[in-house]
């Protein structure tokens, strides 16, 4: 998918555009693109809606969530959940679908999502 | 006929030209349906459909991606009882992926006239909150470029948002003065859409509270701009190149006036026909207190509320010559 997209970085954080996006020069747009991660000093993390992108073509550290577990998640709570994933950061599914990052230390699964408006 | 929550220079006005207009004044005192688009840059129709069949979304005659919720009778059961179901579609998890874009109706209409296609460089002078930006850039399949442009900042935020969520990777955002924006862009754009900023008659379904600001006054402050949009959008457009002009209001002055004014500037324009199956539009005005419109005005294309159920909405379809 992403053979046919370029990525840039600025101010510490990757966008991923098309081409065209990215060559576009009439004028200095705000924003080039997605916003698809953030770079720290030791690691680069996906955001949220990067994730919602990526996750899709992930295999591995993925787990699947009930709808009771994406609200809870989604809305910035914690799960104590036995699931056959390594400790870290994690990809949070829901009905196939990338939801955005955990971080799982069994039991134990917390929203890395940014609070927005709380889902029910 | 319940009429009293208009003010008296809004009937007078409008009277004159809405056909059916006690049709167009109840349309108007009822709420909105909700509805939604699906976005097809993360799920497909029938991923969508079957996640979201709890709530029976039933599709628009002319959108295959656009549904509505039916309405919820209430028991207390007056005449203008009926509600949206109490679940608010902001508030699911499939608008929090992306999976769906909770947009008006009739707002989904202007892109589907325009027809971007996929590799094309597409100007929208006038896009936050995104939703238009947003179903152009799944139409275009994740390719070309569309300039997403809002004058204002917190207007910018939201449209940001919006395409970061729908995750859309050929939009780039611009905050500028539109007119000053399009005129960098001269002849370079395959399409434009000029959903201009308006007196948005048309959200008084959605928030009666708009009623109260209504005035004619309010109406005249908008048409220069409105002008100065339909004008530099239009030379922003290679020729052969496709502009669409709309707004949510049933104002002549914003609507009809504003296109007979770029006729009057670049006579070489073409008006086209404005047309979608299924969709019931009535053509635009020819005159309006005293002034006479270009004949071609006529192919401009009026949404009533009555119609189909939605917000009003105006519409010009216009052609750069090659």
């Amino acid at each position: 998918m992403f053979d046919r997209f370029e990525v840039t970085e600025e101010q510490e954080t990757v966008f991923a555009g098309t081409p065209e996006v990215m060559e576009f020069d009439a004028v200095r747009p705000m924003r080039r693109g997605m916003r698809l991660a953030r770079i720290y000093p030791h690691s680069v993390k996906p955001t949220t809606f990067g994730m919602q992108v990526l996750g899709r073509h992930a295999t591995r550290n993925a787990i699947e969530l009930d709808d009771e577990q994406a609200k809870r998640l989604i809305n910035g709570g914690s799960l104590i959940i036995d699931v056959d994933a390594e400790n870290g950061f994690v990809l949070l599914r829901w009905r196939g679908f990338a939801v955005g990052v955990g971080f799982y230390k069994r039991p134990v699964l917390k929203s890395q999502i940014p609070r927005f408006r709380p889902v029910e | 006929m319940p009429t009293r929550r208009f003010p008296q220079p809004f009937i007078d006005r409008y009277s004159q030209f809405i056909p059916d207009f006690d049709a167009f004044l109840d349309a108007m005192q009822r709420p909105l349906r909700r509805t939604f688009r699906v976005n097809t840059l993360k799920a497909t129709r029938d991923q969508v459909l079957d996640l979201m069949a709890d709530l029976k979304p039933e599709p628009l005659a002319w959108y295959e991606l656009g549904f509505s919720l039916a309405r919820d009778m209430t028991e207390s059961g007056s005449g203008d009882s009926d509600r949206v179901p109490s679940t608010s579609l902001g508030k699911r998890i499939e608008h929090f992926i992306g999976l769906i874009y909770v947009q008006e109706a009739a707002s989904m209409v202007p892109p589907l006239v325009l027809q971007p296609q996929p590799g094309e460089r597409v100007l929208d002078i006038a896009a936050a909150p995104g939703s238009k930006t947003t179903q152009m850039s799944a139409m275009m399949q994740h390719t070309g470029l569309i300039i997403s442009n809002d004058p204002a900042p917190m207007r910018v935020r939201g449209l940001i948002g919006n395409i970061d969520r729908a995750g859309c990777l050929n939009v780039a955002v611009c905050r500028m003065d539109g007119a000053s924006l399009a005129r960098m862009v001269t002849g370079t754009c395959d399409r434009v859409l000029v959903d201009a900023p308006c007196s948005s008659e048309g959200t008084i379904r959605k928030s009666p509270q708009a009623l109260d600001r209504w005035s004619v006054a309010a109406i005249e402050r908008l048409t220069s701009i409105q002008k100065r949009l339909i004008v530099a959008g239009y030379l922003a457009l290679k020729p052969g190149g496709v502009m669409v002009y709309s707004t949510c209001t049933v104002a002549p002055e914003e609507n009809e006036s504003v296109v007979a004014h770029l006729l009057d500037r670049q006579p070489e324009a073409e008006i086209r026909p404005a047309e979608l199956p299924g969709l019931v539009t009535r053509p635009g005005l020819r005159e309006w207190e005293g002034a006479e419109y270009p004949e071609a005005v006529g192919s401009c294309r009026r949404i009533l509320p009555q119609d189909n159920d939605t917000e009003p909405f105006f519409l010009a379809l216009i052609r750069r010559p090659s």
